[in-house]
């Protein structure tokens, strides 16, 4: 379920007036924010495109100057140049300024500006590594676009030691291009509405609008439509009564859902006034109903339970391999390092070589995947059961990791805990005990688990393998499995403990178990504020386990799932298969791991989430490049028989030319996993964008759906496209105001075929007609335009995607209740550009993060 | 209760993934039970189809005895004798939550409309549960649910892809893999494994049970319910070892993921009638493939390329289409001809297994075109031990709730109770 409140976007954009306004660039939001904020025309060397040798080097082991953390890196002999170019928007007098890298092995550069020479003799050269001060390079027309910029490397500081006894290195932190005639540019800092709601408007005044529009169908005729009467709600106080209807009512206007298109149609004004009344509604009953939709205890799934274990044991690695994790190689993954390199070499694990999975730890296999929900995640309490067969799957799998041959020299803890030392159990027993089931431990349980050890041990007469035993019992008990909570002390409303806390940020933020720190925090009392968690939150994602988020969250965010069985018709789309001795391969195997690694660029870097929608970069293997490049001939002359790749290989950081690439919505992988085996599947993907992008989800189809052809060749035989064939769909059902949602989404998309690559023309020469309205207002005639009209209304992705990372933090779904925290989060994050570590901090001091309810009768 | 005979046949592999060609050396069991003059006890089954059937060839034109099977029931032909059909029988769809969700998930609950979980569907303790937990307070496994559900994605959510439950929010996972169905059924060892722990993890259940909010008390509750039946599953099945070791069988051999539909569906198939043969369970559910699921599938020897049955069904208004999708029925129908023949040459007594069962067939929806769910595709094999006419087209009254089918059964097989969901009354004319 989405709770919204999107008009009030639409308002401040309204309060501000309707010039347009400069867009923001979500490229600049990066990790080290020092300097940005006051820095207009700031370019990272970084984000410059990467010509020959350049590339980008992350800086935080040298210290914290470096903004981004990072700086673009080039090497030469004497003589090469280093090549680039920076972007100029406006035709005006700027002042340019370079700041550079300097180092022992740094050489003395000339720099060429659109061909001039506009400084000789730059030397990088210094003992240690270090940031020079900015270079001030001079005052230059610029005209808008791009600029050229070269440094030829002459020669290097008697001091200078050469970089492989050959030549000398430079890095360029980034560039400062200052427009020196600013009167006309809006502001320095960039323009965003300020989310306040105009004042909302009463029901005498809307009542009247919704006589002329609405009681048509929903209240004069005795049958109404979607059992929704309006006119039967006379009062206000009808309206909070009805608070669904007045939610999906403010929603379905305001988006221009409703009226349906061809029904009288009310201007902007009446329609936002209709759903700011609507709207004022919702937040009455938000502000009225403190009491939270309770959580509901949940189970570990199976990713959870492999981390939770891998941490618990301190093992080396994990204890069995799952289609889950989708991208294979973890070492690439340092957020710390505050980049995700250049070049990463992964593999994909769910479509890639051993799909039937080796084990990892012998005679050790995961239980049965837990399904996601309809509009959410696999981890909500109501639908983790514990079945009579899981429960003797788990019993199976907790004695089956520690009785695992591999088991004694994977374990940290061998010498610790398994190793007899003479220290009594009970000692080793009380701190394991404590992280296991996160929170102090009674006397009776530590002395029931010590009996347990004295019975297995004489019983086996080994120490070692009656503490197996016990661990075996710890991995099967309910205080290990569930995220239990003390519901007891709980009002309608009251703040977690500190333990509690400890373990949902462990398992929002890492699907696994407190550390030892997070635990110590908890014991001292220390998370009991805003600051505390801050800090708590921002180390936790400095963690390498916060690759969770990409590998739990954000594969089941995308649905990437779909991928897997996609297949693309096998004759049309050939080239998405290569046979490597007896199996297919897809190429799905490399698509798949292009929205990831984007997702965990924009993570490790703290880039604005934005970039998930608008990207200038893209990591990419040589051939996904020449899928999307050269999509004629992809592969040049090779057959079916390793036609492609279908191993380990290197996916690298691309910067991309054209915007139709980009972000996430337009990667191969989405587009390929929402077409049908011979078409494009518009419904699928509108339904795909409204759900993911905006959390908005379309109600699931009406009974009465009759399909279109399966194949877009029978369509054209018809000489329509696949648009015009359904909007004939559409206009034959009573589908139209679901259509009115999710069409125009889809029809953008037209412009890629079933596998993800551009087209201007159908294969039967029809052309794509790619143009709609976004929301029944903005109006894009293109990939680009849809884009930008995204970006211009920035609150409605970054409060989609805060839904989802909320929903998939609490384990639940969302509901109207929460709507003043998903409001709070909302306004820090658009304040702070998208800034992804943004969006986890604040979901992690969101009041429904930090409260439970006791789930009383309601 | 020592039914097995001892060391009647070498080592069994006939599980070793042949499923489709090899059939099972059925076992003299239940004749050896017969014989010590106990009656065997009555057995249900059901054989779950997704996603509706294409009406027009399923539907026959004559009802009453020896009715003239319909196109897509032909396969039954040699069975029909055994075989009864029910038409009219309805369940309730309530808006909310989606069709084939609903389908799937409470066919076999057929709640109440006003009867609603917490998550929006009409769905309460099933059927086969109701009934297992009467029949299956003797038997080692109170119920065995299996699946043949071979999709490697996870599209869909759990309503889609399970028909049995516990009660709301609380499944009856289904097993996929036939090796771990196999294991389940047959290796003591890994159930008596089990047990040292168990107290331990009660202990600390019941720790936990006084900090617990109401919802959460369900979710324990659920696993409290798991702990004690696995205690009961390892009493029981361990008065059963020795029959089982006598039963000298091999796991399966081949791995379920590289089965074709029918050897997967075959091997699966037997597993249930071993299980039901050997009186470790007197309830079992199959759900031959998930509802709606629209991730094309091979189906081979059928089609040369993967289908989507979902996608079939709303398209069936084409000729094409509709020719394809009761050739998808038929295959169905097939595989459910070919377990009813093989439960039909296991003596039991003067007859047969077949003869003791009600092997049900069905699907939650009648047409996929327009999710209706008057109608709804039933069959019967077997007659519980004689409680209705078989080789029978029993035309209900329009209206009729499939509840009464499931009242029917439930009584049949020893419930005592007057209402199953919306039921309205018991199915006339059956001994019940």
């Amino acid at each position: 379920m989405k709770i919204n409140h999107r008009i009030i976007f639409v308002l401040a954009c309204l309060v501000e007036g309707s010039t347009a306004k400069e867009s923001f660039d979500y490229h600049s939001v990066r990790a080290k924010q020092a300097v940005v904020a006051d820095i207009s025309g700031k370019q990272e060397g970084e984000s410059l495109p990467l010509k020959g040798k350049s590339r980008v080097q992350g800086m935080r082991n040298f210290g914290p100057q470096w903004s981004g953390d990072s700086h673009l890196l080039w090497n030469g002999i004497v003589g090469e140049v280093m090549e680039t170019s920076f972007q100029v928007s406006k035709t005006r007098r700027h002042r340019f300024t370079a700041v550079l890298t300097l180092a022992p092995d740094y050489g003395i550069f000339t720099v060429h500006l659109n061909g001039m020479v506009i400084r000789e003799g730059v030397d990088l050269y210094a003992r240690g590594v270090e940031l020079a001060q900015p270079l001030d390079l001079g005052e230059f027309e610029f005209k808008a676009g791009p600029q050229q910029l070269s440094f030829t490397l002459t020669g290097g500081n008697p001091q200078a030691r050469k970089f492989r006894g050959t030549g000398y290195l430079m890095g360029i932190d980034y560039l400062v291009v200052k427009n020196l005639e600013p009167k006309e540019e809006t502001s320095e800092k960039p323009k965003l509405g300020a989310i306040v709601a105009e004042k909302a408007a009463t029901l005498k005044e809307v009542q009247p609008l919704l006589a002329k529009y609405c009681y048509n169908c929903h209240g004069d005729k005795p049958k109404v439509k979607g059992k929704v009467n309006l006119k039967a709600l006379a009062a206000r106080s009808d309206f909070l009564k009805n608070v669904k209807v007045s939610r999906l009512g403010a929603e379905a206007v305001g988006y221009g859902e409703m009226p349906p298109e061809d029904e009288k149609q009310p201007s902007s004004d009446e329609r936002k006034k209709i759903a700011s009344f609507l709207y004022g509604v919702v937040d009455e009953y938000a502000k009225a109903n403190t009491t939270m939709e309770p959580v509901v205890m949940r189970r570990f799934n199976r990713y959870e339970y492999n981390n939770a274990v891998r941490d618990l044991l301190q093992l080396r690695g994990d204890i069995y391999a799952l289609p889950e994790k989708v991208v294979r190689g973890n070492k690439y993954f340092n957020p710390a390092s505050g980049v995700l390199p250049n070049k990463v070499r992964v593999s994909n694990r769910t479509l890639g070589k051993n799909q039937v999975e080796l084990q990892i730890l012998k005679d050790v296999d995961p239980f049965a995947v837990d399904l996601q929900a309809e509009h959410g995640f696999n981890n909500q309490g109501e639908q983790l059961s514990t079945s009579t067969i899981l429960l003797e799957s788990l019993l199976k799998l907790g004695r089956s990791i520690v009785n695992s041959p591999q088991f004694d020299g994977y374990s940290g803890l061998w010498n610790s805990f398994f190793k007899e030392d003479g220290k009594p159990v009970k000692e080793r027993l009380k701190p394991f005990l404590e992280q296991a089931f996160r929170g102090p431990v009674s006397e009776a349980t530590l002395e029931r688990y010590a009996t347990y050890h004295d019975k297995e041990k004489g019983r086996t007469k080994s120490y070692t393998q009656a503490m197996k035993n016990v661990v075996a019992a710890v991995l099967s008990s309910p205080k290990f499995l569930y995220l239990v909570e003390n519901k007891q002390d709980a009002d309608e409303r009251t703040q977690v403990n500190d333990y509690e806390l400890a373990q949902r940020l462990a398992l929002f933020l890492w699907s696994s178990i407190p550390d030892e720190e997070l635990m110590n925090a908890a014991r001292r009392g220390e998370l009991r504020n805003n600051e505390a968690i801050d800090k708590q939150v921002r180390r936790m994602l400095l963690d390498r386990r916060s690759r969770a988020l990409s590998e739990n969250f954000a594969r089941q965010w995308l649905r990437l799932d779909q991928l897997v069985t996609a297949v693309p018709d096998f004759d049309r789309f050939e080239e998405y298969y290569a046979r490597i001795g007896c199996e297919q391969w897809k190429f799905g195997l490399q698509t798949m791991v292009e929205p990831l690694l984007l997702f965990e660029s924009i993570q490790v870097e703290d880039r604005s989430i934005m970039l998930l929608i608008d990207s200038n970069y893209a990591y990419r293997s040589n051939e996904l490049q020449a899928w999307y490049t050269n999509p004629k001939n992809p592969f040049g002359n090779k057959q079916n028989r390793n036609r492609f790749n279908t191993k380990i290989q290197d996916f690298s950081r691309r910067t991309l030319n054209r915007r139709r690439e980009g972000g996430i919505i337009t990667t191969a992988a989405i587009l390929t996993m929402t077409s049908t085996p011979l078409r494009t599947s518009p419904i699928k993907r509108g339904a795909w964008v409204a759900t993911v992008i905006f959390n908005d989800p379309p109600p699931p189809p009406p009974d009465v759906v009759p399909e279109i052809e399966e194949d877009d060749a029978a369509i054209a035989a018809s000489g329509l496209t696949i648009r015009q064939r359904l909007k004939e769909h559409a206009s034959n059902q009573s589908c139209a105001s679901c259509h009115a949602k999710i069409d125009h989404l889809g029809f953008v998309l037209e412009s890629y075929d079933p596998v993800g690559r551009w087209r201007d023309k159908y294969a039967g020469g029809l052309p794509v007609d790619a143009s709609g309205k976004l929301f029944g207002e903005d109006e894009f005639k293109n990939i680009v335009e849809f884009k930008d009209a995204i970006l211009a209304r920035p609150e409605e992705f970054m409060r989609g995607f805060s839904e989802h990372l909320l929903s998939y933090a609490l384990g639940r779904e969302l509901k109207v209740t929460d709507k003043p925290a998903i409001d709070r989060i909302t306004r820090k994050v658009m304040a702070d550009h998208g800034r992804f570590s943004t969006v986890v901090v604040e979901i992690a001091k969101s009041l429904p993060f930090r409260n439970k309810t006791n789930q009383k009768e309601r | 209760m020592n039914v097995l005979k001892h060391n009647l046949l070498p080592r069994r592999s006939f599980l070793r993934g042949c499923g489709a060609t090899l059939a099972l050396p059925f076992l003299d069991v239940m004749q050896a039970k017969a014989e010590k003059g106990s009656t065997a006890p009555r057995r249900l089954a059901f054989f779950y189809t997704p996603n509706g059937v294409a009406q027009k060839a399923w539907n026959p034109t004559e009802t009453g005895l020896n009715f003239a099977l319909s196109p897509t029931l032909k396969p039954l032909e040699k069975m029909r004798k055994k075989i009864s059909l029910h038409t009219n029988l309805d369940r309730i769809k309530v808006p909310g939550t989606d069709g084939h969700a609903q389908a799937g998930a409470c066919y076999l609950s057929t709640a109440r409309p006003d009867e609603l979980s917490p998550a929006g569907y009409p769905l309460k303790r099933t059927i086969d549960q109701v009934i297992a937990d009467v029949a299956g307070q003797s038997t080692a496994f109170r119920s065995l649910e299996l699946s043949c559900n071979s999709y490697t994605d996870n599209r869909e959510s759990v309503y889609f892809d399970n028909i049995s439950w516990y009660g709301h929010g609380h499944v009856a996972r289904s097993i996929k893999d036939p090796r771990q169905a196999f294991n389940r059924l047959f290796a003591v060892h890994e159930h008596q494994a089990n047990a040292s722990v168990l107290d331990l993890v009660l202990a600390d259940a019941k720790d936990l049970q006084p900090k617990l909010g109401r919802l959460d008390q369900n979710k324990l509750g659920e696993y409290l319910e798991s702990v004690r039946t696995v205690e009961q599953q390892i009493e029981r099945i361990t008065k059963r070892q020795d029959d089982i070791r006598d039963l000298d069988l091999e796991e399966p051999g081949k791995l379920w993921t590289t089965m074709q539909r029918d050897e997967y569906i075959q091997v699966m198939g037997d597993l249930m009638i071993l299980a039901l043969q050997t009186d470790l369970t007197r309830v079992s559910s199959m759900m031959v493939a998930p509802e709606r699921w629209d991730t094309p599938l091979m189906f081979h020897g059928l089609f040369d390329k993967p289908i989507r049955h979902h996608g079939w069904t709303h398209n069936q208004n084409k000729e094409q289409v509709l020719s394809d999708l009761e050739k998808l029925d038929l295959f169905h129908i097939e595989q459910y001809a070919r377990l009813v023949t093989k439960m039909d040459t296991i003596q039991e007594g003067e007859g047969t297994l077949l003869d003791n069962m009600m092997f049900v067939m069905g699907s939650g929806l009648s047409s996929g075109f327009h999710h209706t769910c008057n109608n709804l595709p039933t069959l019967i094999a077997g007659s519980g031990g004689g409680l209705f006419e078989t080789n029978h087209h029993e035309k209900h009254p329009e209206g009729t709730p499939i509840a009464n089918l499931w009242l029917s059964m439930a009584k049949g097989m020893g419930v005592k109770t007057n209402r199953i969901g919306d039921s309205t009354g018991v199915i006339k004319d059956w001994a019940v």
